[in-house]
Order: C-alpha cells, then structure tokens, then sequence
C-alpha cells in the first residue's frame, strides 16, 4: 500500500464493499459476584464492513463493552468465532486499537510519549514513532501541548490525546468504549464534529460504543441495539443520513429523519428497561 | 498502609487570615524549643544520665576534633550502604514479583510478614555463627531490618497500579516485559519510595544494632564503649550523629524520589 506524506493514517480514500469483521455465534458468561453464571453475551451474530462506522447502544449490562473487548483481543470467550478481516482474533493484534472511556493515558507520560506509546510497544524506532506521533497530535489539533502530561490538560484534550494514540498504529479497525462519555456536553459535541471529521477524510471501521441515542445516530451507518440478561443483539436500525456529515450537524439533527431514528431507538430502549423492572427479573 | 498515604497527604491548606505566630516556621521553631527543653531538663535534673544539650555538643566537638566520629562513621556508612543497596535490590525484586504474580504472593507472604513483625535481632547469633564477626554479619541484620518493609510496600503498589492502564498496554500489544517496565513499575514508583522512605530509616537503626551486639565497630561501639563507662554524653553525641545519618538518608531518597516522581501534579503531593 502507498502511503503518502500527508495522510498520517495512510489510508486508501475509496470504500470496498466487503467485511471487515464477522462474529459468529459469539456467547460469553462469566461466575458473577453471587456465584451464577452471568451470560454477558448469547450467541452474537454481527458483520461490520469495511469503512463502515457501526455504533452499539443498549442498557447497561448488556454486554457492549464484553462484546468490544472481545474484538479487540482482551478477553477470551466460550463459543463462536470473530474474525478480522478473515483472520480469526487470537489476541490484541496491529489491525485493532482502542479508545477507552476513561482515556487510559499515563499520567507519568506526555502528550509525545503517549500518542507514540502503541508504536512503541510495536517496536516502532524513536525518529519515526515521534514524526507520526506529531502529525496525529496536530491532526486532533494538540500542536504545542506535545510537552505536556495528561494531569495538565481538560478532560476533552486528554480524550483527543487517546484519539491520537489509536489512530497513530495506523488501525483498520478503531474500537470506541463510550469515548466522549466522561467530557462535558460542549466538548461531547466538539468530539463528535471532530471524529466524523476524521472518519470522513481517513476512511477506517469504527465500532463505537454509547449510551447515548443521539450519538449512535449521529455517526453511525448502522446502530446495534443490544438488550441485556443475557446480552444479545436486539434489532439493527440502519441510518440512512447523508455523509459526509461533519459540515452541517446541526442541520442534520433537526432532520425529520433523524428524529424519526432516535424515536424509534428510545422506544425500543424504553420497552427492553420495562422487561427488566427489578419486580420482574427473574433470578 | 494508611501511615503510608498518610504521608503523602496533601496539608491542609492555610486559611487566608491567621494569627502572626502561625506564620513563623514550624520546623526550626520546634527544634529551638526542644533544644531549650533538653538544656533546661538536664540543667535541673542534674543527673548523670541526662546531660544538658551544651554539654553532649562540647562532647561531639571533641570528638570530632580527635577523629574518633569519622573513623567510626565511615565504617557505619559502609555498612549502611551495602545493607541497604542488597535491601533494595531484593526488596524491589521480590516485591515486584509478589505484586504481579499471585502464586509468588501466596508462597511468599507469610515469610515477609513474619519477618517484618519479628524482632530482627533475634537472627543475630545466627549470622554471628555463620557469617562471623566481621562486616557480613552487621550487613545481614540492616537487612533484616531494612528489606521487608520495601517488599511489602512494592508489592502493594504494583497491586494497586490501575486496571485499566494494564488493560490499555495489553491492547496495544505489549508483552510481560513491556507492561511491567513501561506500566506498571513508573505508576507503582511514588509508592514504592514511600517504602524505601521507610527502609532507610529502619537500616539506619539495623546499623547501629548490628554494630552494637554483634560486631563492635563503627558507631555502634562508640555507644557500647560509652554506655560500659556510663558516660551518657558521649553516648547522647553519638545518637545525634546517627540520627543525622538519618535524616541524611531519607533525604537523599527524597532527592531521588522528587526527580523521578515529578509527573505527580503539584496539587496532590502535598508535601512537596
């Protein structure tokens, strides 16, 4: 693959139409506190292709997180198969990289050693991991905050800071575990208008998780609506919005379409918490 | 551990308007008045076995002046710097390896604690017997006093080292050797030196133990000799020496501390 200086990503700027990811009757469970079996995920059948952006949403508990780390490698599970690309996941691998909740920077690190931190841990020599780690930082728009540590910078920034980090392994796939869940609702947005802004350029498969409605139809193609105890895939709502969408969000959101989504997905979410009034779970 | 992140404990901050003694500092005024307490107490005791302050310094100034202290001081500083350097390798090792790997911990755990709360001196005679009367048998005791407390201390930090930052480094294809030196070890390090805090104060003492009942050498049998002559002064000059040390000592790993430990926000270290 020809990669060109400008594109710290060094990704192709065309869309094939083909999978990227396959998961296959995936079930995991666990011993929980009380000492049951807790089914996190029942037999999760997903495809993702490739360049799509897909956001899962469902109630806590219904094994989101489970079902993202199990693509990235982190957990192991009991049955089924997730393949990347057609290679089944063994573990953490090059093609995959993560953006965490609560930003996983070390606080002992700066800005540099952090966003450089996955190249490093991949052998990547010094020269090269900080060129790419100092054009991903001024891609999330950090230039001049390459000295600085996490303990120094907003919330919003340190998020950007883990942005920076995955993007800069050059990932096919970019997993996301409710990113802008811990910013503020301004920064929240600014994310938002700033991830599909990046997306759209650079082209890579986002797995996006979220609690939030708006969020999931705001960048998804799809939305996966998971529902919990035992953990499984409720329904897939397709979002036929157009792209690119990061130049107009606000336009986008007063769309009848829109709204339309994100009534529907609030529905269903409210008939799966009504499944599970505590009076009614079943123990 | 609640001593240890008691120190680390950021102080409360002054309130805005305070009374004019409040602003003196407290350190050197506190010294002031336990020095003026000490000369005052010996002057009115008037017994032998507590001398007045002014009296135990004109004993150290001669000391100092006829060479007795250095000699002996250069000899407990080479005892305290070789028991504490194997202290500090062992102990960091081994707590590493009881902090990371819970088979270690299981195998290992009752040992240290029990050798943390037992009475260090009590292996005395056993290292007299096999390591003789010379320089080993007093290393091994400010072993024995110094190690445990490092390991327990290192194994806790790794123990507490974030989940999440373990979980990150994994995703990004770190190996064994790469989570433990990249992550784990720099954000266990601020707690692992409140442990080495600790052991450097509890070597100085093995130090002087070791050189008073087994080997008299160095400091310690300065103190053995004076104290056989019951002459409390000198033995009153020698404590200051050694706690000197002391203090000599946990400053300096203070010292190291600060620069390695420099990435803690200068709002939560408090102290510093």
């Amino acid at each position: 693959m020809v990669r060109t200086q400008t594109d710290p990503l060094g990704s192709d700027d065309y869309r094939k139409e083909r999978l990227m990811i396959e998961i296959r009757g995936l079930s995991k469970s666990f011993v929980g506190q009380d000492g049951g079996r807790v089914e996190a995920l029942r037999d999760v059948d997903l495809d993702v292709g490739e360049n799509e952006f897909l956001t899962v949403l469902g109630p806590s508990g219904c094994g989101k997180t489970t079902l993202l780390k199990a693509i990235a490698g982190l957990i192991p599970w009991q049955d089924g198969d997730i393949l990347i690309d057609g290679t089944p996941v063994r573990g953490p691998g090059a093609d995959r990289s993560m953006v965490f909740q609560n930003f996983a920077l070390l606080p002992w690190a700066t800005v540099l050693d952090n966003v450089a931190f996955g190249l490093r841990m991949r052998g990547v020599g010094r020269a090269e991991r900080e060129e790419r780690a100092r054009s991903l930082i001024a891609m999330v728009g950090l230039s001049g905050f390459e000295t600085k540590r996490p303990g120094e910078l907003s919330g919003g920034m340190q998020q950007r800071v883990g942005i920076a980090r995955a993007l800069a392994v050059r990932p096919r796939v970019l997993l996301m575990d409710e990113p802008f869940g811990a910013v503020d609702e301004q920064t929240r947005r600014l994310l938002q208008e700033e991830l599909l802004a990046i997306w759209e350029e650079h082209r890579l498969t986002v797995v996006f998780i979220t609690h939030s409605m708006e969020e999931a139809v705001l960048l998804g193609d799809r939305v996966v609506l998971m529902s919990a105890r035992p953990g499984r895939i409720a329904e897939i709502v397709p979002v036929p919005l157009q792209r690119p969408r990061s130049s107009d969000v606000s336009a986008l959101e007063r769309s009848g379409k829109y709204v339309e989504i994100t009534a529907y997905l609030w529905d269903r979410l409210r008939d799966m918490h009504e499944e599970h009034r505590p009076a009614t779970v079943a123990r | 551990m609640s001593t240890l992140a008691g120190q680390r404990r950021a102080r409360t901050a002054h309130p805005r308007r305070q009374p004019s003694w409040r602003r003196l500092p407290a350190a050197p005024l506190s010294l002031a008045a336990g020095a003026a307490a000490w000369e005052l107490i010996g002057h009115l005791a008037g017994v032998s076995f507590f001398p007045p302050l002014s009296t135990v310094l004109v004993r150290l100034a001669d000391m100092a002046f006829n060479g007795v202290i250095f000699s002996s001081l250069g000899d407990s500083l080479l005892n305290l710097a070789l028991g504490f350097a194997i202290s500090l390798a062992a102990g960091l090792l081994t707590g590493v390896a009881m902090g990371r790997y819970r088979r270690v911990e299981a195998a290992l755990g009752v040992y240290v604690y029990a050798l943390l709360t037992a009475p260090s001196l009590v292996f005395a005679p056993i290292f007299f017997s096999v390591l003789g009367e010379g320089r080993g048998s007093i290393i091994a005791v400010v072993v024995m006093y110094a190690m445990f407390v490092i390991i327990i201390n290192t194994a806790s930090a790794i123990q507490s080292v974030p989940a999440h930052l373990v979980e990150m480094a994994r995703s990004y294809g770190a190996s064994e050797r790469q989570v433990l030196l990249r992550v784990m070890l720099p954000a266990a390090t601020p707690m692992i030196m409140a442990g080495v805090r600790l052991g450097i104060g509890r070597a100085v003492t093995g130090m002087i133990n070791g050189e008073m009942f087994i080997a008299v050498v160095g400091l310690g049998r300065i103190v053995t000799e004076a104290g056989g002559r019951f002459d409390s002064a000198s033995v009153l000059a020698v404590l200051l020496v050694i706690i000197a040390v002391a203090l000599g000592g946990v400053a300096l790993v203070q010292i190291v501390d600060r620069r390695i430990t420099r990435w803690i926000p200068k709002t939560s270290r408090g102290d510093r």
